[in-house]
């Protein structure tokens, strides 16, 4: 399926080709009569994975614009065309990305070309806002295990990122840190390590050096040294990521425990103002439980134990996971993390986590 | 077919073709064509075509900040990364701050100091392996490094940073007994001391000085390193009382000037001792304390009688005189100073015989008592002429003149206030003639004959 779906990009010419494949189609979506598909698996794969969405939707963008008399029409015409386009482009991309955090990458290709192709439409082949496309699509077939696809995938955003001279750093990092995963699954770790020392120092560009979105780059780059066996490196870098994290996060629970207190003196119609600036997506909260939870787990199997570490990280965990509502681990990791600390010489971190196992107990949480 | 001659394709110069770049010799070139399957071919190439990876291609696209970073980043330094990164912001945001025209605007951003990458990329990467194998005293080591490296004044900051990482690794080190951390206690008060933060750097001096007691460490010069955290202290403490004195704060400058003199005396250097006396010395008169005053300046005069210290002992002999022309004992401070002239020609002092003629001259000319005056003042005269300096001839000179005039002053009243024939005889001669004997009646009627046997 994948091996073939570069095939169906671009614009389809009269023939109509399979929506994953390209391949002569046979089948056609009986509700919106615009989808082709050569065989029922690609129509079940497609329905399943993003066609079920935007079935309907497909159909305003599909039917040619009716004949508008004044220009004004014809403007707002094109206008609302566009928009429904970039809806589309929306949907498809979370879409694709939901299914990727999941963990069922495969589901997510059909999705993540829906995605490329609306967007080629829309912005053109060779413009930078098909990069992330191409980025998501190239996230899921590393996750499927279909390399090659990958590579292509990313050959194309690297050369569209090569021929746009300003492109943002924000974008070119997550390509190189796509890259390094991809070299990384290949078994090139040499190379591996040069995208993601790319995506570092980009992400640092953008960002700055100590913010978590760095922090993503770092916890690759770790696990590349695992694999080589420096030890010494990954302990150190992994200590950065922890270090990271457990200040943005330390943040955040500030500002929730500020807004909460404000909620609770003021009217409950007060819109939350600055709640926005250190909000985590969906994508950075699944990926700090992911890298804190394989920290954890290196911290815990090492021979030489860093106590005062490895409460750091399960304090950090601990808030995440009070952050994200899941209120029965953020209480298991947090008392686990006292424990430990209650064992240290130092203790300075103890009052920390005391008052954030008092906040996770007092549980005022409103449903988000 | 062909109406026109052939055309002569010319090719641009400058481009070397390829085939020119090969390093095989001819033979094996022709080897290539034998090669059917393209892995062989692509084999063959990337062993003997010596061409760019796709790193070396993008190193080449990237600005040499980004090469060091990425660089270091490779290896794992990521700490090293961080603070680089870090740095060159911070100097770009000083930058910004101060502004088209100043000091740091003038030159060059970071990052377009490819030497100055180097150094940092250098001494940092070696200091985080070293961190990582825990030899903080290595990792103390190139963060010293790195701080001299940046000493001249748009990178002061700079050196200060390292300084103070230098001193957080210090802490860590325990296996020297101190050394280090004692080092980096001295190089803090130094930086504090230049911003100015005087109690700060007082308090890394103590340090410094509660470390090396009783140590037997060395600098490179071979001084202790006790001596040395006795005169930054004796330094910083006089200075501090100077502060104090400015808001008429006595009794806490003398407190600490005794503590500055009791750093001298530790440290052994007899000038020191010598200044810390002294300092202390006025600071008691000052606060009004003569009797107290006089036995310590004596003492700062002995020390710099045996150092033959011609400033300080001339700086000691002013003040003691001062306070006791404040008591009123003129006639003891005379003879003091008399003393003071003896000993300065004893030791063949010529600065400090100028200094004490000086002194007694002003005393008498203050007094009125005009002719002792001017016979200090020639002396003085006399003296400075065989220092061979030219500002203290040209003071000394004016001093002279003025106390001859002094002296000129009073026969030149006396003759005016008789108002006879005769002194306006006197007055008249003097006025024709301009002789600065006013005095002389011999000299002024002699010169009157002379002139007038003489018509020119």
């Amino acid at each position: 399926m994948a091996a073939a779906a570069a095939a169906a990009v671009g614009p389809r010419g009269g023939r109509r080709g399979c929506e994953l494949c390209g391949a002569a189609a046979r089948r056609c979506c009986a509700r919106c009569g615009l989808a082709y598909y050569c065989d029922v698996d690609h129509q079940k794969a497609d329905w399943v994975s993003i066609h079920e969405r935007i079935c309907q939707l497909l159909i305003p963008i599909h039917t040619s614009l009716p004949f508008y008399s004044s220009e004004k029409e014809r403007k707002h015409g094109t206008e609302q065309l566009l928009n429904r386009q970039k809806h589309i482009i929306d949907l498809a991309y979370s879409t694709a990305q939901k299914f990727i955090l999941e963990g069922k990458p495969g589901k997510a290709i059909p999705a993540g070309l829906q995605a490329l192709r609306f967007s080629i439409r829309v912005y053109g082949s060779y413009s930078v806002d098909v990069v992330p496309a191409y980025l998501v699509l190239a996230e899921a077939c590393i996750g499927a295990g279909c390399l090659t696809q990958a590579t292509t995938y990313l050959s194309q955003a690297q050369w569209i990122v090569l021929k746009t001279p300003d492109c943002s750093p924000a974008v070119q990092y997550k390509l190189h840190r796509d890259l390094g995963l991809l070299y990384a699954a290949k078994g090139n770790l040499e190379q591996s390590v040069h995208h993601l020392a790319n995506d570092i120092y980009l992400a640092s560009c953008a960002f700055g050096p100590n913010t978590i979105q760095t922090a993503g780059g770092y916890f690759h780059m770790a696990n590349i040294f695992l694999r080589q066996n420096k030890m010494d490196i990954v302990n150190s870098l992994y200590a950065e990521v922890t270090a990271i994290w457990h200040a943005f996060l330390v943040r955040s629970v500030q500002t929730q425990e500020q807004i909460l207190k404000s909620q609770a003196e003021a009217s409950p119609f007060d819109e939350d103002g600055e709640a926005g600036k250190d909000h985590l997506t969906e994508a950075q909260q699944a990926e700090a439980i992911q890298a804190l939870n394989a920290i954890l787990d290196f911290r815990e199997q090492a021979p030489k134990q860093q106590p005062a570490e490895t409460a750091k990280v399960l304090h950090s965990l601990a808030m995440l996971y009070y952050l994200s509502m899941d209120l029965s681990k953020a209480q298991e990791v947090g008392v686990k993390a006292f424990d430990l600390v209650k064992q240290l010489p130092q203790q300075e971190s103890l009052e920390a986590i005391d008052h954030l196992l008092k906040l996770i107990n007092s549980k005022p949480f409103h449903k988000k | 077919m062909n109406m026109l001659p052939p055309v002569i394709v010319q090719r641009p110069h400058g481009h070397p073709t390829f085939t020119e770049q090969t390093v095989c010799p001819a033979l094996d070139f022709a080897r290539v064509h034998l090669i059917k399957d393209k892995d062989g071919i692509d084999d063959y190439l990337a062993k003997n075509i010596k061409g760019l990876s796709k790193q070396e291609a993008a190193a080449c696209r990237n600005s040499y900040k980004k090469n060091i970073c990425i660089d270091m980043l490779r290896q794992g330094y990521h700490k090293s990364f961080s603070e680089l990164f870090t740095l060159i912001q911070k100097w770009n945001a000083l930058r910004e701050a101060a502004g088209p025209g100043s000091a740091i605007w003038q030159q060059k951003s970071l990052e377009e100091q490819p030497d100055k990458l180097d150094q940092l990329y250098h001494f940092l990467t070696r200091a985080e392996a070293a961190q990582r194998a825990g030899h903080y005293e290595e990792v103390y080591n190139n963060q010293l490094n790195l701080a001299y490296c940046f000493n001249d004044s748009e990178g002061k900051w700079l050196r200060n940073y390292f300084y103070e990482q230098c001193f957080n690794t210090a802490q860590l080190i325990k296996i020297d007994g101190g050394k280090k951390e004692a080092q980096a206690h001295a190089n803090m008060g130094l930086i504090n001391e230049e911003q100015g933060n005087i109690m700060k750097a007082a308090e890394h001096y103590e340090a410094f000085y509660e470390l090396t007691v009783g140590s037997t460490w060395k600098d490179e010069t071979g001084r202790t390193y006790n001596s040395l955290a006795c005169e930054h202290l004796w330094k910083i403490y006089t200075v501090l009382a100077d502060k104090m004195l400015e808001v008429k704060e006595h009794q806490q400058a003398i407190k600490t000037l005794i503590k500055a003199l009791k750093m001298a005396k530790e440290g052994g250097d007899m000038k020191m001792e010598g200044e810390a006396a002294y300092c202390l010395g006025l600071t008691y008169h000052f606060a009004g304390e003569e009797q107290t005053a006089i036995p310590i300046l004596n003492t700062s005069v002995k020390i710099f009688t045996a150092l033959c210290d011609s400033a300080g002992l001339g700086r000691a002999y002013e003040a003691i005189a001062k306070i006791l022309v404040s008591q009123g004992k003129v006639a003891e401070t005379v003879t003091y100073l008399e003393e003071f002239v003896k000993a300065a020609e004893n030791a063949h002092l010529s600065g400090s015989l100028v200094d004490a003629c000086v002194l007694l001259g002003n005393l008498c000319n203050e007094r009125g008592y005009y002719n002792e005056a001017f016979e200090y003042f020639s002396r003085a005269f006399e003296a400075a002429n065989t220092l061979s300096s030219l500002p203290l001839v040209d003071e000394t000179k004016t001093y002279y003149g003025i106390a001859r005039a002094h002296k000129m002053m009073v026969a030149v009243n006396n003759h005016t206030e008789a108002a006879d024939l005769v002194s306006m005889k006197y007055l008249l001669a003097w006025k024709e003639n301009r002789s600065d004997m006013c005095t002389d009646l011999l000299t002024v009627e002699l010169n009157k004959e002379t002139s007038a046997s003489n018509p020119l």
